[in-house]
Protein backbone atom coordinates (compact mmCIF):
# COMPACT_ATOMS: atom_id res chain seq x y z
CA UNK A 1 0.00 0.00 0.00
CA UNK A 2 1.47 3.55 -1.21
CA UNK A 3 -0.57 5.68 0.88
CA UNK A 4 -2.05 4.83 4.55
CA UNK A 5 -3.59 6.93 6.12
CA UNK A 6 -5.30 5.50 9.88
CA UNK A 7 -7.50 7.45 12.01
CA UNK A 8 -7.57 11.18 10.82
CA UNK A 9 -9.21 13.84 12.45
CA UNK A 10 -9.19 17.42 11.94
CA UNK A 11 -10.70 20.12 13.07
CA UNK A 12 -11.57 24.15 11.73
CA UNK A 13 -12.31 25.73 15.10
CA UNK A 14 -15.90 23.95 15.39
CA UNK A 15 -16.10 22.31 12.09
CA UNK A 16 -15.46 18.74 11.97
CA UNK A 17 -13.35 18.88 8.71
CA UNK A 18 -12.33 14.82 9.19
CA UNK A 19 -13.84 12.43 11.70
CA UNK A 20 -11.45 9.75 12.56
CA UNK A 21 -10.50 8.87 8.72
CA UNK A 22 -8.57 6.05 7.94
CA UNK A 23 -7.70 5.05 3.90
CA UNK A 24 -5.17 2.92 2.16
CA UNK A 25 -4.45 4.02 -1.23
CA UNK A 26 -2.72 1.52 -3.44
CA UNK A 27 0.47 1.68 -5.25
CA UNK A 28 0.55 2.80 -9.01
CA UNK A 29 -3.17 3.30 -9.07
CA UNK A 30 -5.38 6.26 -9.96
CA UNK A 31 -7.75 7.26 -6.93
CA UNK A 32 -10.27 9.47 -6.62
CA UNK A 33 -11.35 11.22 -3.63
CA UNK A 34 -15.06 11.86 -4.89
CA UNK A 35 -17.63 13.59 -2.28
CA UNK A 36 -19.95 16.97 -2.05
CA UNK A 37 -17.97 20.20 -1.80
CA UNK A 38 -17.03 21.02 2.10
CA UNK A 39 -17.17 17.72 2.61
CA UNK A 40 -13.44 16.89 3.58
CA UNK A 41 -11.77 15.64 0.76
CA UNK A 42 -9.38 18.35 -0.27
CA UNK A 43 -8.45 18.50 3.05
CA UNK A 44 -7.14 14.99 3.40
CA UNK A 45 -5.37 15.58 0.00
CA UNK A 46 -3.92 18.61 1.71
CA UNK A 47 -2.88 16.93 5.39
CA UNK A 48 -1.67 13.90 2.67
CA UNK A 49 0.95 16.38 1.27
CA UNK A 50 2.00 18.41 4.36
CA UNK A 51 0.15 21.71 3.44
CA UNK A 52 -2.16 21.15 6.36
CA UNK A 53 -1.57 19.28 9.49
CA UNK A 54 -3.78 16.56 10.89
CA UNK A 55 -5.23 16.59 14.95
CA UNK A 56 -4.83 13.44 15.39
CA UNK A 57 -3.71 10.56 13.27
CA UNK A 58 -0.84 9.57 11.12
CA UNK A 59 0.26 9.31 7.41
CA UNK A 60 2.27 6.78 5.84
CA UNK A 61 3.53 7.39 2.37
CA UNK A 62 5.50 4.32 0.72
CA UNK A 63 6.22 2.78 3.89
CA UNK A 64 7.97 6.34 5.37
CA UNK A 65 6.11 7.85 8.80
CA UNK A 66 5.02 11.21 6.88
CA UNK A 67 3.12 12.46 9.79
CA UNK A 68 5.25 15.21 11.07
CA UNK A 69 7.41 15.81 7.68
CA UNK A 70 7.00 19.22 6.44
CA UNK A 71 5.48 19.77 2.97
CA UNK A 72 8.79 20.14 1.20
CA UNK A 73 10.44 16.98 2.38
CA UNK A 74 7.52 14.32 1.28
CA UNK A 75 8.57 14.41 -1.95
CA UNK A 76 4.71 14.38 -3.47
CA UNK A 77 3.85 16.34 -6.37
CA UNK A 78 0.81 18.91 -5.83
CA UNK A 79 -1.67 20.17 -8.42
CA UNK A 80 -3.44 22.81 -8.04
CA UNK A 81 -7.29 23.91 -9.02
CA UNK A 82 -6.17 27.10 -10.06
CA UNK A 83 -2.71 26.49 -11.37
CA UNK A 84 -0.46 28.36 -9.11
CA UNK A 85 1.72 29.02 -12.03
CA UNK A 86 5.05 30.82 -11.53
CA UNK A 87 3.87 33.89 -13.09
CA UNK A 88 7.53 35.28 -13.08
CA UNK A 89 9.02 32.33 -14.87
CA UNK A 90 9.40 30.63 -18.39
CA UNK A 91 7.23 27.25 -19.11
CA UNK A 92 10.53 25.71 -19.02
CA UNK A 93 11.45 27.31 -15.70
CA UNK A 94 8.34 26.45 -14.31
CA UNK A 95 8.75 22.99 -14.89
CA UNK A 96 12.55 22.73 -14.16
CA UNK A 97 12.72 24.87 -10.07
CA UNK A 98 12.38 21.63 -8.55
CA UNK A 99 15.14 20.20 -10.04
CA UNK A 100 17.43 23.54 -9.73
CA UNK A 101 16.43 23.62 -6.19
CA UNK A 102 17.54 19.88 -5.54
CA UNK A 103 20.39 21.10 -7.10
CA UNK A 104 20.62 18.72 -9.89
CA UNK A 105 23.26 19.59 -13.14
CA UNK A 106 22.19 21.29 -15.62
CA UNK A 107 22.25 19.41 -18.68
CA UNK A 108 20.25 17.16 -16.90
CA UNK A 109 17.82 19.42 -15.78
CA UNK A 110 17.40 20.45 -19.89
CA UNK A 111 17.09 16.79 -20.51
CA UNK A 112 14.66 15.90 -18.42
CA UNK A 113 11.90 19.59 -18.93
CA UNK A 114 12.69 18.75 -22.23
CA UNK A 115 11.47 15.57 -21.78
CA UNK A 116 8.37 16.52 -19.57
CA UNK A 117 6.72 19.61 -21.74
CA UNK A 118 7.13 16.72 -24.71
CA UNK A 119 5.18 14.58 -22.27
CA UNK A 120 2.58 17.37 -21.95
CA UNK A 121 2.48 18.38 -25.51
CA UNK A 122 3.87 21.52 -24.61
CA UNK A 123 7.39 21.31 -25.90
CA UNK A 124 6.22 24.54 -28.34
CA UNK A 125 5.91 26.98 -25.58
CA UNK A 126 8.99 25.94 -23.71
CA UNK A 127 9.78 29.84 -23.68
CA UNK A 128 6.56 31.59 -23.07
CA UNK A 129 5.24 33.15 -19.72
CA UNK A 130 2.32 31.13 -18.02
CA UNK A 131 -0.03 34.33 -18.88
CA UNK A 132 0.44 33.45 -22.37
CA UNK A 133 -1.31 30.30 -22.23
CA UNK A 134 -4.71 29.05 -22.00
CA UNK A 135 -6.14 27.26 -18.40
CA UNK A 136 -6.04 23.55 -19.78
CA UNK A 137 -2.30 24.22 -21.05
CA UNK A 138 -1.49 25.65 -17.63
CA UNK A 139 -2.59 22.91 -15.71
CA UNK A 140 -0.54 20.46 -17.93
CA UNK A 141 2.44 22.53 -17.32
CA UNK A 142 1.57 22.50 -13.59
CA UNK A 143 1.08 18.57 -13.71
CA UNK A 144 4.63 18.51 -15.88
CA UNK A 145 6.03 20.48 -12.90
CA UNK A 146 4.76 17.96 -10.05
CA UNK A 147 6.00 15.22 -11.96
CA UNK A 148 9.45 16.60 -12.68
CA UNK A 149 10.95 16.32 -9.24
CA UNK A 150 9.74 12.09 -9.54
CA UNK A 151 7.39 12.25 -6.61
CA UNK A 152 6.66 9.17 -4.90
CA UNK A 153 3.13 10.09 -5.37
CA UNK A 154 0.76 12.79 -7.49
CA UNK A 155 -1.83 14.46 -5.91
CA UNK A 156 -4.38 16.82 -7.76
CA UNK A 157 -6.44 19.18 -5.82
CA UNK A 158 -9.95 19.13 -8.11
CA UNK A 159 -7.46 19.87 -11.30
CA UNK A 160 -9.68 20.85 -14.24
CA UNK A 161 -12.32 22.28 -11.93
CA UNK A 162 -11.51 25.85 -13.11
CA UNK A 163 -11.58 24.88 -16.85
CA UNK A 164 -14.73 24.40 -19.42
CA UNK A 165 -16.57 21.58 -20.02
CA UNK A 166 -15.05 20.37 -23.08
CA UNK A 167 -11.44 20.95 -22.00
CA UNK A 168 -12.21 19.30 -19.02
CA UNK A 169 -13.13 16.29 -20.53
CA UNK A 170 -10.18 16.14 -22.89
CA UNK A 171 -7.82 16.63 -19.99
CA UNK A 172 -9.73 13.74 -17.95
CA UNK A 173 -9.02 11.36 -20.97
CA UNK A 174 -5.34 12.50 -21.18
CA UNK A 175 -4.80 12.34 -17.53
CA UNK A 176 -5.94 8.78 -17.55
CA UNK A 177 -3.33 7.90 -20.61
CA UNK A 178 -0.99 10.02 -18.99
CA UNK A 179 -1.16 7.78 -15.99
CA UNK A 180 -1.08 4.56 -17.94
CA UNK A 181 2.11 5.65 -19.36
CA UNK A 182 3.78 7.08 -16.14
CA UNK A 183 2.52 5.21 -13.53
CA UNK A 184 2.87 7.07 -10.53
CA UNK A 185 0.50 6.36 -7.70
CA UNK A 186 -1.85 9.02 -8.14
CA UNK A 187 -4.52 10.57 -6.07
CA UNK A 188 -7.13 12.93 -7.25
CA UNK A 189 -9.91 15.33 -5.73
CA UNK A 190 -13.40 15.72 -8.04
CA UNK A 191 -16.66 16.50 -7.17
CA UNK A 192 -17.99 15.31 -10.39
CA UNK A 193 -18.82 12.08 -10.28
CA UNK A 194 -18.55 11.29 -14.16
CA UNK A 195 -14.88 12.47 -14.02
CA UNK A 196 -14.06 10.06 -10.90
CA UNK A 197 -16.42 7.12 -12.81
CA UNK A 198 -14.73 7.56 -16.08
CA UNK A 199 -10.99 8.07 -14.49
CA UNK A 200 -9.88 6.19 -11.48
CA UNK A 201 -9.12 2.79 -10.70
CA UNK A 202 -10.77 3.51 -7.65
CA UNK A 203 -13.19 5.84 -5.84
CA UNK A 204 -13.04 6.80 -2.09
CA UNK A 205 -16.65 8.67 -1.30
CA UNK A 206 -16.25 11.21 1.58
CA UNK A 207 -18.86 13.21 2.99
CA UNK A 208 -19.12 15.18 6.27
CA UNK A 209 -15.84 13.76 6.65
CA UNK A 210 -16.33 10.61 6.83
CA UNK A 211 -15.54 8.00 4.26
CA UNK A 212 -18.62 6.42 3.01
CA UNK A 213 -17.42 3.57 0.88
CA UNK A 214 -14.57 2.69 -0.76
CA UNK A 215 -14.25 0.66 -4.14
CA UNK A 216 -14.18 0.37 -7.68
CA UNK A 217 -16.28 2.56 -10.05
CA UNK A 218 -18.27 -0.47 -11.23
CA UNK A 219 -18.41 -1.54 -7.64
CA UNK A 220 -19.81 2.19 -6.07
CA UNK A 221 -22.01 2.13 -9.11
CA UNK A 222 -23.49 -1.37 -8.88
CA UNK A 223 -23.07 -1.98 -5.31
CA UNK A 224 -23.29 1.85 -3.62
CA UNK A 225 -22.99 1.19 0.26
CA UNK A 226 -25.92 3.25 1.31
CA UNK A 227 -28.23 5.47 -0.35
CA UNK A 228 -26.26 8.88 -0.10
CA UNK A 229 -23.27 6.76 -2.33
CA UNK A 230 -26.48 5.93 -4.81
CA UNK A 231 -27.52 9.39 -4.89
CA UNK A 232 -24.16 10.97 -5.25
CA UNK A 233 -23.17 8.67 -8.24
CA UNK A 234 -25.64 9.64 -10.69
CA UNK A 235 -29.79 10.38 -10.50
CA UNK A 236 -31.97 8.31 -8.33
CA UNK A 237 -35.60 7.35 -8.72
CA UNK A 238 -38.21 5.32 -6.50
CA UNK A 239 -40.64 2.69 -8.46
CA UNK A 240 -42.48 0.85 -6.12
CA UNK A 241 -40.47 1.91 -2.62
CA UNK A 242 -37.32 0.53 -4.61
CA UNK A 243 -34.62 3.38 -5.40
CA UNK A 244 -33.01 2.87 -8.82
CA UNK A 245 -31.40 4.56 -11.26
CA UNK A 246 -33.82 6.47 -14.24
CA UNK A 247 -32.34 4.22 -16.72
CA UNK A 248 -32.89 1.23 -14.93
CA UNK A 249 -36.61 1.28 -15.03
CA UNK A 250 -38.80 -0.26 -17.56
CA UNK A 251 -41.75 1.65 -19.38
CA UNK A 252 -44.55 -0.04 -21.51
CA UNK A 253 -48.02 1.28 -22.82
CA UNK A 254 -49.84 -1.82 -21.68
CA UNK A 255 -49.60 -3.56 -18.29
CA UNK A 256 -47.33 -6.89 -19.69
CA UNK A 257 -44.87 -5.82 -17.05
CA UNK A 258 -45.55 -8.30 -14.02
CA UNK A 259 -45.98 -6.26 -10.69
CA UNK A 260 -45.92 -2.98 -12.82
CA UNK A 261 -47.02 0.27 -10.93
CA UNK A 262 -49.70 2.02 -13.51
CA UNK A 263 -49.18 6.41 -14.18
CA UNK A 264 -49.46 9.05 -16.02
CA UNK A 265 -47.17 11.34 -18.09
CA UNK A 266 -46.47 14.41 -16.51
CA UNK A 267 -43.79 15.88 -18.70
CA UNK A 268 -41.35 14.54 -21.39
CA UNK A 269 -38.18 16.32 -22.22
CA UNK A 270 -35.40 15.47 -24.60
CA UNK A 271 -32.26 16.05 -23.71
CA UNK A 272 -29.83 15.25 -26.69
CA UNK A 273 -29.65 11.38 -27.32
CA UNK A 274 -32.06 11.19 -24.39
CA UNK A 275 -35.74 11.42 -23.58
CA UNK A 276 -36.16 12.00 -19.67
CA UNK A 277 -39.72 10.84 -18.59
CA UNK A 278 -42.13 11.54 -15.87
CA UNK A 279 -44.37 9.11 -14.40
CA UNK A 280 -47.00 10.37 -11.84
CA UNK A 281 -48.39 6.73 -10.66
CA UNK A 282 -51.96 5.65 -9.04
CA UNK A 283 -49.50 5.25 -5.82
CA UNK A 284 -48.38 8.80 -5.63
CA UNK A 285 -44.52 8.18 -6.97
CA UNK A 286 -43.11 10.86 -9.20
CA UNK A 287 -41.19 8.03 -11.27
CA UNK A 288 -37.96 9.48 -13.35
CA UNK A 289 -37.33 7.23 -16.21
CA UNK A 290 -34.71 7.80 -19.00
CA UNK A 291 -34.83 6.35 -22.57
CA UNK A 292 -33.29 6.61 -25.60
CA UNK A 293 -34.69 9.12 -28.39
CA UNK A 294 -36.10 5.94 -30.60
CA UNK A 295 -37.09 4.07 -27.76
CA UNK A 296 -39.44 7.09 -26.18
CA UNK A 297 -40.81 7.13 -30.35
CA UNK A 298 -41.42 3.74 -30.82
CA UNK A 299 -43.61 3.75 -27.46
CA UNK A 300 -45.32 6.82 -28.60
CA UNK A 301 -44.58 8.42 -25.32
CA UNK A 302 -46.26 11.97 -25.19
CA UNK A 303 -47.95 13.85 -22.02
CA UNK A 304 -50.61 12.30 -20.52
CA UNK A 305 -49.93 8.77 -22.09
CA UNK A 306 -51.35 5.78 -19.41
CA UNK A 307 -48.07 3.63 -18.88
CA UNK A 308 -46.99 1.24 -16.68
CA UNK A 309 -43.48 1.31 -14.65
CA UNK A 310 -41.24 -1.39 -13.19
CA UNK A 311 -37.42 -1.80 -12.46
CA UNK A 312 -35.46 -3.10 -15.21
CA UNK A 313 -35.07 -6.79 -13.80
CA UNK A 314 -31.59 -7.80 -13.19
CA UNK A 315 -30.54 -4.23 -11.61
CA UNK A 316 -30.03 -3.91 -7.89
CA UNK A 317 -32.74 -1.47 -6.39
CA UNK A 318 -32.21 -0.44 -2.96
CA UNK A 319 -35.51 -0.39 -0.41
CA UNK A 320 -36.21 3.50 0.21
CA UNK A 321 -36.49 1.25 4.32
CA UNK A 322 -33.16 1.11 4.29
CA UNK A 323 -32.57 4.59 4.01
CA UNK A 324 -29.83 6.13 6.61
CA UNK B 1 -1.00 63.85 -23.80
CA UNK B 2 -1.91 67.85 -24.31
CA UNK B 3 -2.79 67.45 -20.19
CA UNK B 4 0.16 65.78 -19.56
CA UNK B 5 2.19 67.78 -21.79
CA UNK B 6 0.59 71.44 -20.00
CA UNK B 7 0.58 69.79 -16.43
CA UNK B 8 4.14 67.98 -16.57
CA UNK B 9 6.51 68.87 -19.37
CA UNK B 10 6.21 72.67 -19.86
CA UNK B 11 6.97 73.50 -16.52
CA UNK B 12 10.01 71.13 -16.61
CA UNK B 13 11.44 72.14 -19.66
CA UNK B 14 10.66 75.84 -18.36
CA UNK B 15 12.76 75.00 -15.41
CA UNK B 16 15.43 74.00 -17.82
CA UNK B 17 15.26 76.87 -20.33
CA UNK B 18 15.32 79.51 -16.97
CA UNK B 19 18.92 77.20 -15.93
CA UNK B 20 20.23 78.07 -19.43
CA UNK B 21 19.03 81.43 -19.10
CA UNK B 22 22.02 83.17 -17.17
CA UNK B 23 24.49 81.28 -19.68
CA UNK B 24 26.68 78.11 -19.24
CA UNK B 25 28.42 80.54 -16.70
CA UNK B 26 26.05 80.85 -13.92
CA UNK B 27 25.27 77.16 -14.58
CA UNK B 28 28.88 75.90 -13.63
CA UNK B 29 28.97 78.56 -10.85
CA UNK B 30 25.65 77.53 -9.58
CA UNK B 31 26.70 73.87 -9.44
CA UNK B 32 30.30 74.13 -8.69
CA UNK B 33 29.68 75.86 -5.64
CA UNK B 34 30.86 74.30 -2.40
CA UNK B 35 28.37 75.22 -0.71
CA UNK B 36 25.67 74.12 -3.25
CA UNK B 37 27.41 70.80 -3.82
CA UNK B 38 27.68 70.06 -0.26
CA UNK B 39 23.76 70.34 -0.02
CA UNK B 40 23.19 68.14 -3.06
CA UNK B 41 25.39 65.30 -1.46
CA UNK B 42 23.44 65.94 1.51
CA UNK B 43 20.08 65.15 -0.40
CA UNK B 44 21.04 62.68 -2.59
CA UNK B 45 22.85 60.75 -0.52
CA UNK B 46 20.10 60.66 3.09
CA UNK B 47 17.48 60.06 -0.11
CA UNK B 48 19.42 56.77 -0.97
CA UNK B 49 19.82 55.76 2.33
CA UNK B 50 16.72 56.44 3.49
CA UNK B 51 15.21 54.61 0.00
CA UNK B 52 17.37 51.56 1.04
CA UNK B 53 15.73 51.27 4.27
CA UNK B 54 12.14 51.89 3.26
CA UNK B 55 12.50 49.00 1.06
CA UNK B 56 13.18 46.53 3.76
CA UNK B 57 11.03 48.39 6.46
CA UNK B 58 8.16 48.62 4.32
CA UNK B 59 7.90 45.39 2.86
CA UNK B 60 8.45 43.63 6.23
CA UNK B 61 5.46 46.55 7.11
CA UNK B 62 3.42 45.74 4.33
CA UNK B 63 3.67 42.03 5.01
CA UNK B 64 2.83 41.89 8.60
CA UNK B 65 0.08 44.32 7.18
CA UNK B 66 -1.15 41.63 4.84
CA UNK B 67 -0.50 38.29 6.59
CA UNK B 68 -0.52 38.69 10.15
CA UNK B 69 -3.50 38.73 12.31
CA UNK B 70 -2.99 40.89 15.91
CA UNK B 71 -4.86 43.08 17.72
CA UNK B 72 -4.74 46.63 16.65
CA UNK B 73 -3.97 46.13 12.53
CA UNK B 74 -6.77 47.81 11.61
CA UNK B 75 -5.40 50.70 13.65
CA UNK B 76 -2.18 50.61 12.21
CA UNK B 77 -3.10 50.36 8.48
CA UNK B 78 -4.86 53.66 9.46
CA UNK B 79 -1.50 55.18 11.25
CA UNK B 80 0.51 54.26 8.17
CA UNK B 81 -1.13 57.26 6.24
CA UNK B 82 -0.76 59.33 8.27
CA UNK B 83 2.63 61.01 6.97
CA UNK B 84 0.89 61.67 3.99
CA UNK B 85 -2.00 62.74 5.22
CA UNK B 86 -0.01 65.36 7.25
CA UNK B 87 1.09 68.98 5.86
CA UNK B 88 4.80 68.81 5.63
CA UNK B 89 5.28 71.96 8.19
CA UNK B 90 2.96 69.87 10.60
CA UNK B 91 5.41 66.96 10.73
CA UNK B 92 7.97 69.29 11.23
CA UNK B 93 6.57 70.25 14.54
CA UNK B 94 6.33 66.83 15.35
CA UNK B 95 9.46 66.16 14.85
CA UNK B 96 10.65 69.06 16.70
CA UNK B 97 8.86 68.57 19.33
CA UNK B 98 9.99 64.16 19.74
CA UNK B 99 13.20 65.19 18.85
CA UNK B 100 14.21 68.91 19.27
CA UNK B 101 16.12 70.29 22.45
CA UNK B 102 13.09 69.43 24.45
CA UNK B 103 13.25 65.63 23.52
CA UNK B 104 10.52 63.80 26.01
CA UNK B 105 13.18 60.54 24.89
CA UNK B 106 16.29 62.01 25.28
CA UNK B 107 16.91 61.73 21.03
CA UNK B 108 18.13 65.18 20.64
CA UNK B 109 18.44 65.40 16.66
CA UNK B 110 18.17 69.11 16.15
CA UNK B 111 20.67 70.64 13.72
CA UNK B 112 22.10 67.51 13.15
CA UNK B 113 22.51 65.46 9.67
CA UNK B 114 20.48 62.79 11.82
CA UNK B 115 17.35 65.17 11.81
CA UNK B 116 17.60 65.11 7.78
CA UNK B 117 17.59 60.95 7.61
CA UNK B 118 14.34 61.03 10.55
CA UNK B 119 12.74 63.96 8.43
CA UNK B 120 12.80 62.43 5.26
CA UNK B 121 12.16 58.64 6.53
CA UNK B 122 8.98 60.12 8.42
CA UNK B 123 7.37 61.51 5.36
CA UNK B 124 8.66 58.72 2.80
CA UNK B 125 7.50 56.06 4.93
CA UNK B 126 4.18 54.89 3.61
CA UNK B 127 5.33 54.72 -0.25
CA UNK B 128 6.62 51.60 -0.70
CA UNK B 129 4.07 50.00 2.29
CA UNK B 130 1.29 50.93 -0.03
CA UNK B 131 3.07 49.67 -3.19
CA UNK B 132 3.60 46.70 -1.71
CA UNK B 133 0.54 45.36 -0.12
CA UNK B 134 -1.88 45.01 -2.59
CA UNK B 135 0.47 43.19 -4.34
CA UNK B 136 0.64 41.14 -1.32
CA UNK B 137 -2.60 40.56 -1.04
CA UNK B 138 -3.82 39.33 -4.47
CA UNK B 139 -0.67 36.96 -3.88
CA UNK B 140 -2.07 33.61 -4.12
CA UNK B 141 -1.29 30.94 -1.41
CA UNK B 142 -1.06 28.50 -3.70
CA UNK B 143 2.36 29.72 -5.20
CA UNK B 144 3.88 29.54 -1.96
CA UNK B 145 2.23 26.00 -1.12
CA UNK B 146 3.31 24.57 -5.15
CA UNK B 147 7.02 25.80 -4.46
CA UNK B 148 7.08 24.17 -0.69
CA UNK B 149 5.70 20.50 -2.61
CA UNK B 150 8.50 20.67 -5.13
CA UNK B 151 11.13 21.15 -2.05
CA UNK B 152 11.82 24.57 -1.82
CA UNK B 153 12.58 26.09 2.29
CA UNK B 154 10.92 29.52 3.08
CA UNK B 155 13.88 31.29 2.20
CA UNK B 156 14.19 29.86 -1.32
CA UNK B 157 10.44 30.37 -1.60
CA UNK B 158 11.19 34.31 -0.64
CA UNK B 159 13.70 34.98 -3.09
CA UNK B 160 12.45 32.88 -5.92
CA UNK B 161 8.54 33.28 -5.93
CA UNK B 162 7.78 35.86 -3.50
CA UNK B 163 10.70 38.71 -3.77
CA UNK B 164 10.68 38.67 -7.43
CA UNK B 165 6.73 39.08 -7.61
CA UNK B 166 7.30 42.03 -5.06
CA UNK B 167 9.73 43.95 -7.04
CA UNK B 168 7.48 45.73 -9.55
CA UNK B 169 5.85 47.25 -6.60
CA UNK B 170 8.92 47.95 -3.95
CA UNK B 171 11.16 49.65 -6.61
CA UNK B 172 7.88 51.54 -7.95
CA UNK B 173 7.77 52.50 -4.37
CA UNK B 174 11.47 53.09 -4.10
CA UNK B 175 11.00 55.74 -6.97
CA UNK B 176 8.55 57.39 -5.51
CA UNK B 177 10.12 57.28 -1.98
CA UNK B 178 13.22 58.66 -3.49
CA UNK B 179 11.87 61.28 -5.73
CA UNK B 180 10.33 62.59 -2.14
CA UNK B 181 13.20 62.46 -0.34
CA UNK B 182 15.24 64.68 -2.94
CA UNK B 183 12.80 67.50 -2.71
CA UNK B 184 11.76 67.29 1.17
CA UNK B 185 11.36 70.69 2.84
CA UNK B 186 8.92 71.33 5.21
CA UNK B 187 9.19 68.20 7.43
CA UNK B 188 13.18 69.00 7.82
CA UNK B 189 13.22 72.99 8.15
CA UNK B 190 12.72 73.54 11.88
CA UNK B 191 14.64 70.50 12.88
CA UNK B 192 17.67 70.39 10.37
CA UNK B 193 18.68 74.45 11.15
CA UNK B 194 19.58 74.72 8.15
CA UNK B 195 23.59 74.66 8.71
CA UNK B 196 25.62 75.23 5.69
CA UNK B 197 27.75 72.13 4.89
CA UNK B 198 26.19 70.55 7.57
CA UNK B 199 22.28 70.30 7.35
CA UNK B 200 21.43 72.27 4.62
CA UNK B 201 19.48 70.07 1.81
CA UNK B 202 18.90 71.14 -1.72
CA UNK B 203 15.39 72.42 -1.06
CA UNK B 204 16.49 74.98 1.58
CA UNK B 205 19.75 76.35 -0.61
CA UNK B 206 17.15 76.80 -3.73
CA UNK B 207 15.46 79.17 -1.26
CA UNK B 208 17.96 80.52 -0.59
CA UNK B 209 19.39 81.45 -4.51
CA UNK B 210 15.25 82.62 -4.62
CA UNK B 211 15.28 84.91 -1.97
CA UNK B 212 18.40 86.44 -2.89
CA UNK B 213 16.94 87.04 -6.76
CA UNK B 214 19.20 84.59 -8.48
CA UNK B 215 16.82 82.85 -10.15
CA UNK B 216 19.36 80.85 -12.68
CA UNK B 217 20.85 79.66 -9.93
CA UNK B 218 17.73 78.32 -8.37
CA UNK B 219 16.65 77.04 -11.55
CA UNK B 220 20.12 75.13 -12.52
CA UNK B 221 20.01 73.61 -9.13
CA UNK B 222 16.65 72.26 -9.63
CA UNK B 223 17.78 71.32 -13.13
CA UNK B 224 20.07 69.07 -11.88
CA UNK B 225 17.70 67.55 -8.86
CA UNK B 226 15.91 66.60 -12.18
CA UNK B 227 18.25 64.79 -13.72
CA UNK B 228 18.99 63.07 -10.42
CA UNK B 229 15.48 62.22 -10.13
CA UNK B 230 15.79 60.68 -13.77
CA UNK B 231 18.65 58.41 -13.33
CA UNK B 232 17.23 57.07 -10.04
CA UNK B 233 13.73 56.28 -11.84
CA UNK B 234 15.57 54.29 -14.65
CA UNK B 235 18.46 52.82 -12.18
CA UNK B 236 15.72 51.50 -10.19
CA UNK B 237 14.18 50.21 -13.18
CA UNK B 238 16.84 48.25 -14.50
CA UNK B 239 17.97 46.64 -11.12
CA UNK B 240 13.69 45.50 -10.71
CA UNK B 241 13.80 43.68 -14.07
CA UNK B 242 16.92 42.27 -12.86
CA UNK B 243 15.39 40.94 -9.88
CA UNK B 244 11.99 40.35 -11.28
CA UNK B 245 13.68 37.69 -14.03
CA UNK B 246 15.92 36.13 -11.60
CA UNK B 247 13.60 34.07 -9.80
Amino acid sequence: MSIEVRNVTKRFGDFVALEDVTVSLPTGQLTALLGPSGGGKSTLLRIIAGLDTADEGTIDIEGTEATNLPARKRNVGFVFQHYAVFKHMTVAKNVAFGLEIRKRPKDEIEHRVDELLRLVHLQQFAHRLPSQLSGGQRQRMALARALAVEPKVLLLDEPFGALDAKVRRELREWLRRLHDEVHVTTVFVTHDQEEALEVSDEIVVINEGRVEQIGSPDDLYDHPANDFVMGFLGEVTTVNGQKVRPHDVDISTTPILAGAAQGTISRVLRVGFQVRVNVLTDGGEDVTVELTKSHANALGLGEGTTVWVTPTPGSIPRMVEKAG
Amino acid sequence: MLWFSLLVLIPLAAVVVKSAEGGWGTFADAVTNRQTFAALRLTVLTSVGVTALNMVMGTIIAWVLVRDRFPGKAILDLVIDIPFALPTIVAGLVLLALYGPTSPIGVHAANTRLAVFLAIAFVTLPFIVRTVQPVLEEMERDVEEAAASLGASRFTTFRRIILPTLAPAIFAGAALSFARGISEYGSLVLLSGNLPYRTEVTSVRMLTYLEGGDTASAAAVATILLVVALLAIVTLDVIQRRVARRG
